[in-house]
């Protein structure tokens, strides 16, 4: 006689144990909806809704904060709201640590299928355009597929078997698949199954149960891990990771040489991280490959002042190899930049992208969009040798989606889980910015407890913020 | 007999106030540096315009006065400006989404150099060997098109109204009106037309500092303000 | 000469009711309707269209949920026959089909599967003038069938082009006499986006204030992406 089934919230207590502090975690409908109201609200992770919410824990009152299955969830203190297209950003483009969903069945190679209108696993088909017609089965995924293919690592939670007795785990999936090779791990109401390279591996099992009985409701070859254990329903404690640094080289001083550094500031002085690429100077780490608004401008232009810090310090520290910029010398000609220059005496490139196109660069690589089709720049110097094609009838040409490895930023505040607002025209590529970077480092002028930046007004969610710095009260912008 | 070169031509606040005249009300408006800055002085009585700026800021208000500069509000010119009821404030991608997507109406650029087919070429000078590009590709390739303002010469006197650009450009075939100190152009993508001429200049006279082929209109008058 | 702050607003942008503000619609319009389960739906506009009666409509949405009784929801129109297609990530739920599934099922109206972050990228694509993008979701699956698939980086990514609609239907908490929005909670879901994304975008909101009524900090939608406003009640 088999043991019982776990219920729900012992598969969501699981699922739990594999949540890391910081992680950022999307849920799909049904059972990981379950996971947030068994962990401390602590802040300790972030999870994510699809339906536009970003830090939310457990069932919640108010109808107008609903996680993707529509039910009201509870905003944490640091939480925040945002659209369906960043969601779907923060899953594609590399943000998202851990998914997880509840398949309807999963494959010996970690395909998965989300679920179908026919329970008992009637076959269904598709035609080329995604169009279902009535003939066939309807296989909806939502953010399933954007989850599954987003996320680093994804779980899948679900009951072993069907209603009927059907086994879930299946050789080869039954029903077109929404996921191919993208579990790595299933936590059913029997046991946990890493999926491996060669195929389904059981690591543990729930009580009252026997790795025979287990292999009986399994349709995929099973085999055993050296250590099987008994599961456990613990869930781990989760602390915030420490975000907040004492000064700009603490939060610096791994910078690799050579890396690649994403510095906003418009033109300057608004919005430019002046404290940073201080700390970044005196690190001085050298070959860097600045992508930023200017190469440096600030000491010529209008707004600026012929003292005021910007990138010019890194070009005279010979730390700078490379500018990918717009606008990146100065409006006259006759009082070049320090980047000029250097760019004159052959010590630097310069790749010059169209401010909008640059724009979009760093969106899209952020976003985890590889390469899109903009018109800006057709027929021109800056288009050449790249592919063009026609769409609708206009043309386009191809720019890919760029990424840093550190990314300095300028906010006004920030909450101690990195939530940012800026202040007026000095958010500019700031925003973008902060998506790209492998390590995101900001400056402000004041840091928060969490709660204290309202859920409307954070524009980047703590969730891509790495190092939060304070700009110290007595620091000058000016040399 | 004086020569064409010393002729009275037009102040870039007249140029500037031509332009405000095809601002259509309640237009979307994007103005470059130099004299598309000065548009916004002269739109006319009862029309309303929102300026739209790539620093990421929609509904400007005026640039601020002096002493009350805020580092934290300026437009892409780098003028510092007036906080004002309905402005709102969003990042890089989005100032670009709202050009590229066809959301802004007009776009007035400042150039070196148009074409007879109404290419552009305001970004680089080639004896710099480097340009600031900016937002201006993304002006030209904007769904709604480039009114271009500018001298009609250079300061060497050189035509900048061309048959074709010799410098690099900007966009091609985006330009659909020229408005200069001597002229009004409309640009069809084939032929350039002469609409309006400076008062005391002759299409004859406008024709030979301009070093494109001109047609002109049968209605061509003096300049409408 | 005149400064645009002495000005009064743009005039025009709020419309007396759901059905002036529809003005326009036509049998066969591809409509945006933004809304996520219960939150951000356009319940004002979505009845304007019953009422109106405009037929064969391809509605681009989250999907046509039923809503809590006597709420009027997309479900409703497609009850109506008014649709003939709904393109969406999730049209109905598993467990609660409604009439979206019963006239699918008898084969009076046509679904189109987008996995929810590809239909976003989509319509973001068409909102910024972007003509496609490559992404690498579904890549494998039946959301790649018959698109052109390439390798970036050594991953396979799939073509996906830009999406625009005739109309957009939008809720949000309040707005501006100009047109810029801001919204409450998950009420911002598809929103934003959509805003971008048709050639007549119409919004239902809790309130109209006066310019400067909203934070310019606080502004998720710029007036620049609003053609109509409508009082919800």
């Amino acid at each position: 006689m088999p043991g019982k089934p776990l219920d729900p919230t012992a598969m969501a207590r699981r699922a739990a144990q594999e949540l890391t502090p910081g992680a950022v975690v999307a849920l799909g409908p049904g059972i990981p909806c379950r996971l947030p109201g068994e962990l401390p609200p602590n802040g300790g992770v972030w999870f994510l809704a699809e339906s536009g919410v970003v830090g939310f824990q457990g069932l919640g009152v108010d109808l107008n904060v609903v996680d993707g299955s529509g039910e009201p969830v509870a905003l944490l203190p640091g939480g925040s709201f945002t659209g369906v297209v960043n969601i779907a950003g923060i899953l594609r483009g590399g943000h998202t640590n851990l998914a997880i969903l509840q398949p309807a069945q999963v494959s010996a190679s970690g395909d998965f299928v989300h679920w179908t209108t026919n329970a008992t696993g009637a076959t269904g088909t598709t035609n080329a355009t995604g169009t279902t017609s009535a003939t066939d089965g309807l296989f909806a995924p939502g953010s399933a597929v954007d989850m599954a293919f987003g996320a680093s690592r994804v779980v899948a939670v679900m009951p072993h078997q069907g209603p009927a007795g059907q086994p879930n785990i299946v050789s080869q999936c039954s029903l077109p698949v929404d996921g191919v090779g993208c579990v790595d791990i299933i936590i059913t109401d029997a046991a946990v199954i890493r999926v491996g390279p060669t195929g389904l591996e059981l690591v543990e099992i729930a009580p009252g149960w026997t790795a025979d009985e287990i292999i009986a409701i399994t349709d995929a070859p099973l085999t055993l891990a050296t250590n099987v254990k008994d599961m456990t329903f613990e869930v781990p404690e989760l602390i915030p990771p420490n975000k907040v640094y004492a000064t700009a080289i603490e939060a610096l001083k791994d910078v690799p040489e050579g890396a690649v550094v994403n510095v906003d500031g418009f033109a300057g002085p608004g919005g430019m991280a002046h404290y940073l690429m201080v700390g970044l100077r005196d690190v001085g780490v050298k070959g860097l490959q600045l992508i930023s608004n200017t190469a440096g401008i600030a000491r010529m232009s209008a707004f600026g002042a012929p003292n005021i810090i910007d990138h010019s310090i890194l070009v005279e520290n010979n730390q700078v190899a490379k500018a990918t910029a717009s606008y990146p010398v100065s409006p006259s000609a006759s009082r070049p930049s320090a980047f000029e220059e250097a760019y004159n005496r052959g010590e630097t490139e310069l790749e010059v992208v169209p401010q909008g196109t640059l724009a979009e660069r760093l969106r899209s690589g952020g976003a985890g969009v590889a390469a899109f089709y903009t018109p800006t720049g057709v027929g021109t110097l800056l288009a050449e040798g790249k592919e063009t094609r026609t769409i609708d009838g206009k043309e386009y040409v191809l720019e890919m989606g760029m990424r840093a490895d550190f990314c300095i930023i300028r906010g006004h505040k920030a909450d101690t889980l990195g939530n940012v607002v800026y202040k007026g025209t000095s958010r500019n590529f700031n925003p973008v910015m902060a998506t790209t970077a492998r390590i995101t480092v900001v400056e402000v002028d004041e840091i928060v407890e969490p709660g204290q930046l309202g859920p409307e007004e954070i524009v980047t969610p703590g969730l891509f913020v790495d190092r939060i710095v304070l700009r110290p009260p007595d620091f000058s912008a000016y040399l | 007999m004086k020569s064409l070169a010393d002729k009275e031509r037009l102040p870039r606040e007249i140029v500037a106030m031509r332009v405000a005249k095809e601002l259509p009300d309640g237009a979307y408006v994007n103005l470059g540096i130099g004299i598309p800055t000065l548009v916004s002085s002269f739109v006319p009585e009862g029309r309303t315009v929102f300026y739209h700026s790539e620093s990421g800021i929609l509904n400007c208000g005026p640039i601020a006065d002096e002493g009350e500069e805020d580092i934290d509000l300026i437009n892409a010119g780098g003028q510092f400006l007036q906080r004002v009821g309905g402005m709102s404030f969003f990042d890089s991608a989005e100032a670009f989404a709202m050009i590229r997507g066809g959301h802004v109406d007009v776009t007035v650029l400042g150039s070196h150099q148009v074409s007879a087919t109404g290419d552009l070429a305001n970004w680089m000078l080639p004896q710099r060997g480097v340009g600031n590009v900016g937002g201006a590709m993304d002006l030209a390739a904007g769904a709604s098109g480039v009114i271009v303002a500018m001298e009609h010469t250079d300061r060497n006197g050189q035509p900048k109204i061309v048959e074709e650009c010799t410098f690099p450009l900007t966009g091609k075939g985006c330009v659909y009106l020229i408005v200069t100190d001597l002229a009004v152009i409309e640009c069809d993508g084939k032929r350039l037309t002469l609409k309006e001429v400076a008062p005391g200049w002759t299409p004859e006279e406008v024709q030979q500092l301009t070093g494109a082929r001109l047609t002109i209109s049968p209605d061509v008058k003096e300049f409408e303000l | 000469m005149t400064s645009e702050t002495e000005n009064p607003p743009r005039q025009g942008k709020v419309f007396p009711s759901g059905l002036a503000a529809l003005n326009g619609i036509t049998d066969g319009a591809s409509v945006l309707v933004a809304g996520f389960g219960g939150c951000g739906i356009p319940v004002k506009l979505l009845r304007g269209l019953a009422e109106i009666g405009v037929g064969n409509l391809t509605l681009i949405c989250q999907g046509a949920w039923p809503q809590e009784s006597g709420k009027f929801g997309i479900a409703d129109l497609v009850a109506g026959g008014q649709v003939k297609k709904i393109i969406s990530p999730l049209p109905f739920l598993p467990d609660n089909g409604g009439p979206v599934k019963e006239l699918w099922e008898a084969g009076k109206l046509e679904l189109e599967i987008v996995p929810q972050g590809i239909l976003a990228e989509r319509l973001r694509a068409g909102g910024a003038g972007i003509g496609g993008v490559f992404l690498p979701t579904g890549v494998g699956t039946r959301f790649a069938e018959g698109k052109e698939v390439r390798q970036f980086d050594g991953q396979d990514h799939i073509f996906e082009a830009a999406l625009k609609a005739d109309f957009a239907l939008l809720r949000a908490q309040a707005a501006d006499t100009l047109g810029n929005m801001v919204y409450q909670g998950s009420g911002r879901n598809w929103n934003p986006i959509m805003a971008m994304a048709a050639a007549v975008t119409i919004a239902e909101v809790d309130q109209v204030r006066e310019r400067g009524g909203l934070d310019p900090e606080l502004i998720i939608t710029q007036a620049i992406f609003i053609d109509r406003l409508v009082l919800a009640s």
